[in-house]
């Protein structure tokens, strides 16, 4: 019963109108063979009634054959008429072996176990007069003729009043029949109609079960397309098509949120590392700017430098030449990589060139160290974040002392860090300023003329940029006169995966 | 989850009850439908019977019916079928007839009314010839092979009559003194002999008859009061066409000389004389001794136009022959006679009889 439910559950959409059609057609099928039975039935009750009437007339008819086909015979013996005689005896002998011979209750059965009787009587001496005519017996067969004549009129009589009386009696069956059959039409409709009522409540409440998930389905579906993708997951109740639906409608649901969250995640991604972007973008236009204030024009100081250079050539001041040329090359690298990523290499190189300046101007004072891991060389970083920080390495520890001044560089590796640390050996720095510098409010007095104008917290911004971290730089200094370290952590792994 | 389950399952089940209902709608519209076309067919007494009895009484008046019934209920205690033949067909045949055809059909056993005619007298050798035994009832034929004859004993009824004859003298007589007292000179007709008339059957001329006519004659000989004289006449009525007996019963009082007291000695004969007697105005005049207690003839006695008449218990008679054919069918012979109950009715005891009937109506 289960497994058949289950069955019928998975019936197809068509299955299931098609079965509710057929079930409904059954019952009402089922019940119009009924009333046909019935009326059927009623029909050939009806039939009964005047069946008997006509047996009888049958019989009194037969009868009369034989009467009539022996009066021939006696009258004319023709072999015609014998033949008659013979055959409408057999004929009435069929006839009468048809009734019945029991006395019952009933008056007609006793009136035709009488007839019954009478009539073998009555062929029997039909028979005998026959054959006393044959015999040309005239005495007997007259006799017999009158004997079988008054059978004959007793039986003739005993049919017709049998006749008669049934008849009535089946006059009155005949009445109450019709009243039976006004009673069979009345409970037919009856039943007809409670019939109907049951089968359209059927159809209604299958067709509502049937219906019911694809309203769901279709109120979901407007929700959906309204903008509400947080609706309950419908309930699968069947296999069939509309089960597939829904299914399916769940399936798409769940996807579409998710292929949303998964658009707005990248999205927010797209959006800050944009945002990112437009800062650093914003950073480097503000350094520009800056550099721009401060240097005239770099190209044309690039190309003077350059002629100056080629002049101090031909005059054969070699270090003149030197100098020159360190100095081209310094704002050549401004001019070029202004706004590019580089390589620590390169970054180094600047410093190198800016610290051969800063000797020559103030004649060596500067003692300059390098202490380079060669495998880092090639990470990449921001550009114009080591000769700013050398700078004020310069400006703001080693000046401001006495004796020789001294610049510690080194390059190292530190777990998955690249460090770059710049080293001084000048005034250092008070704890406070550490902080106000990392945090950036640290307001810098007036560029001075030895500046590139570009401040520490324009590196620091860069540098978080970029590295997309706030570690990104740490300042030690333990005390006055102890000096400043500043160290720089370049994120590796990115930088090398972004090599490869 | 749990709530769409049950809903899912009540919903099953409702489904499950309206199937159910429509069967059950189909099956109680068939089943009282059948019992209609049942009710219908079944009505009839199909039971079967052993043995097949018919009667034969000349005509269908309620006497006969009544030992009818008698012999009816008898028969089915003995599970056999009683049929009256009068009446059963649409042509009006006689006794005769009505045996030869009984005889042809073969029947089990014949209860006739009989008389002393030689016709009847073949037609029951005939039957009895051909293995079917005959009872007569009422009528005998002494002379024939019939088993036996149910009857009433005929001496017992005349001296019934005889005794009501005298009672009837009686009375008037006191009547008559009693008038005398007043008018003295009338008193010669005192002499004149008291005329009672008995109507007999004409063709019937059967010793029961006989037996009767010297009942009455014996009792009123030897019980008649001294110096009384009674003339008695038989005077034959005949009832061998229909309607003759009333015209005979019609004559009598046409012709004048009416006598004072007439027995009859049939159904017939009673309710003719009595309506005659009305119609010619002689109320009080003729005096009526019926015979059978019809509703009509209790209804002339109470209202004093019947002096009396004589009830047979019919249903014993009736009994009375099945019971001889039966004993015959299962023993070879019976008893010759059977002689049925009779009880006298008149103005004293006919309150009983109608209340009986108003019973029996209902």
């Amino acid at each position: 019963m289960k497994s058949k439910l289950r069955n019928l559950k998975n019936l197809s959409l068509q299955g299931k109108i098609s079965s509710i059609y057929i079930l409904t057609n059954i019952l009402v099928f089922v019940v119009n063979v009924l009333l046909i039975m019935g009326i059927n039935r009623m029909s050939n009750e009806m039939e009964m009634v005047y069946r008997d009437n006509l047996q009888l007339n049958e019989l009194a008819q037969a009868l009369d054959e034989v009467q009539n086909s022996m009066t021939d015979y006696l009258n004319a013996k023709t072999s015609d008429s014998l033949e008659d005689y013979y055959r409408s005896e057999q004929d009435y002998q069929n006839l009468i072996n048809n009734l019945t011979d029991e006395v019952t209750g009933i008056s007609y059965d006793r009136m035709k176990r009488n007839i019954k009787h009478m009539s073998e009587q009555y062929l029997e001496i039909t028979d005998q007069t026959i054959e006393a005519k044959r015999g040309r017996n005239v005495e007997k067969y007259s006799v017999r003729y009158e004997n079988a004549t008054q059978l004959y009129d007793y039986i003739n009589t005993y049919i017709y009043s049998l006749n008669n009386e049934q008849f009535i009696s089946n006059s009155e069956n005949y009445n109450e029949l019709a009243q039976t059959f006004r009673m069979f039409e009345t409970i037919g409709i009856g039943v007809m109609f409670v019939v109907i009522i049951f089968n359209v409540y059927i159809i209604i409440k299958m067709v509502e079960t049937l219906i019911s998930p694809l309203k769901a389905l279709s109120k979901s579906a407007d929700e959906v397309a309204n903008g509400n993708f947080n609706i309950k997951v419908l309930d699968v109740q069947s296999e069939d098509e509309i089960g597939v639906v829904t299914r399916a409608f769940n399936q798409m649901v769940v996807s579409i949120r998710l292929y949303i969250e998964r658009i707005r995640r990248s999205m927010e991604v797209e959006r800050a590392m944009k945002e990112n972007e437009l800062k650093m973008e914003a950073h480097l236009k503000d350094a520009q700017l800056k550099y721009l204030q401060a240097q005239i024009n770099p190209h044309f100081l690039f190309n003077t430098l350059n002629a100056g250079a080629q002049l101090a050539m031909l005059e054969g001041a070699d270090r003149t030449y030197e100098y020159v040329q360190n100095m081209a090359e310094f704002f050549r690298y401004n001019v070029k990589k202004g706004d590019e990523i580089v390589s620590i290499r390169e970054e180094i190189e600047l410093v190198d060139n800016y610290i051969y300046i800063l000797n020559v101007r103030f004649s060596g004072d500067i003692h300059y160290e390098k202490k380079i891991d060669k495998s880092l060389l090639q990470i990449q970083m921001p550009s114009m974040i080591l000769q700013p920080i050398v700078e004020n390495c310069v400006n703001h520890g080693i000046r401001e002392m006495a004796g020789e001044g001294k610049i510690y560089l080194s390059v190292y590796r530190l777990d998955d860090m690249a460090c770059i640390s710049i080293r001084d050996n000048g005034i250092g720095m008070s704890q406070e300023t550490i902080e106000k510098v990392l945090s950036g409010t640290y307001r810098e007095e007036e560029l001075t003329g030895d500046s590139n104008g570009i401040g520490m917290d324009n590196v620091i911004g860069r540098l978080k940029l970029f590295t997309e971290s706030e570690d990104v730089m740490s300042i030690i200094s333990e005390g006055t006169d102890k000096g400043t370290e500043v160290i720089i952590y370049l994120q590796m792994r990115e930088r090398e995966e972004d090599d490869v | 989850m749990k709530e769409k389950k049950l809903k899912k399952k009540t919903y099953m089940w409702y489904l499950i009850m309206t199937i159910l209902l429509i069967v059950i709608t189909l099956t109680v519209g068939v089943s009282v439908f059948s019992y209609y076309i049942n009710h219908f067919t079944k009505e009839q007494d199909v039971n079967q019977y052993d043995k097949y009895y018919v009667m034969i009484a000349g005509d269908d008046s309620s006497l006969w019916q009544s030992v009818y019934e008698g012999a009816y209920d008898a028969g089915l205690q003995e599970n056999s079928y009683v049929d009256l033949l009068d009446g059963v067909f649409d042509k009006s045949y006689s006794k005769e007839d009505l045996m030869r055809i009984a005889i042809a059909s073969e029947v089990d056993g014949i209860i006739v009314v009989a008389d002393e005619s030689d016709e009847m007298t073949e037609l029951i050798n005939e039957a009895v010839e051909k293995g079917i035994p005959v009872v007569t009832l009422y009528g005998d034929n002494t002379h024939s092979a019939r088993c036996s004859f149910v009857g009433i004993g005929s001496y017992d009824l005349g001296r019934e009559y005889g005794r009501q004859v005298l009672e009837i003298v009686d009375n008037t007589t006191i009547q008559a003194e009693a008038e005398a007292a007043e008018e003295p000179i009338e008193e010669t007709t005192a002499a004149e002999p008291v005329k009672v008339m008995v109507l007999v059957n004409a063709n019937a001329m059967d010793s029961a008859q006989n037996i009767l006519c010297s009942g009455i004659q014996d009792t009123i000989e030897r019980e008649k009061p001294e110096g009384m004289q009674f003339e008695m006449s038989l005077v034959p009525i005949d009832d061998e066409n229909a309607f003759s007996v009333e015209e005979s019963i019609r004559d009598i009082f046409r012709e004048g000389e009416l006598p004072d007291i007439i027995i009859c000695l049939n159904e017939l004969n009673t309710t003719c004389v009595y309506q005659a007697v009305v119609d010619y105005n002689k109320v009080g005049q003729v005096n009526i001794l019926g015979y059978y207690d019809s509703d009509t003839i209790i209804k002339a006695i109470d209202r004093n136009v019947i002096y009396a008449t004589i009830s047979i218990d019919t249903k014993q008679m009736g009994k009375f022959c099945v019971e001889a054919l039966t004993e015959y069918n299962t023993y070879g012979n019976t008893s010759q006679y059977f002689t049925a109950d009779i009880a006298l009715i008149n103005k004293r005891n006919v309150a009983l009889y109608m209340e009986g009937d108003e019973e029996d109506e209902e």
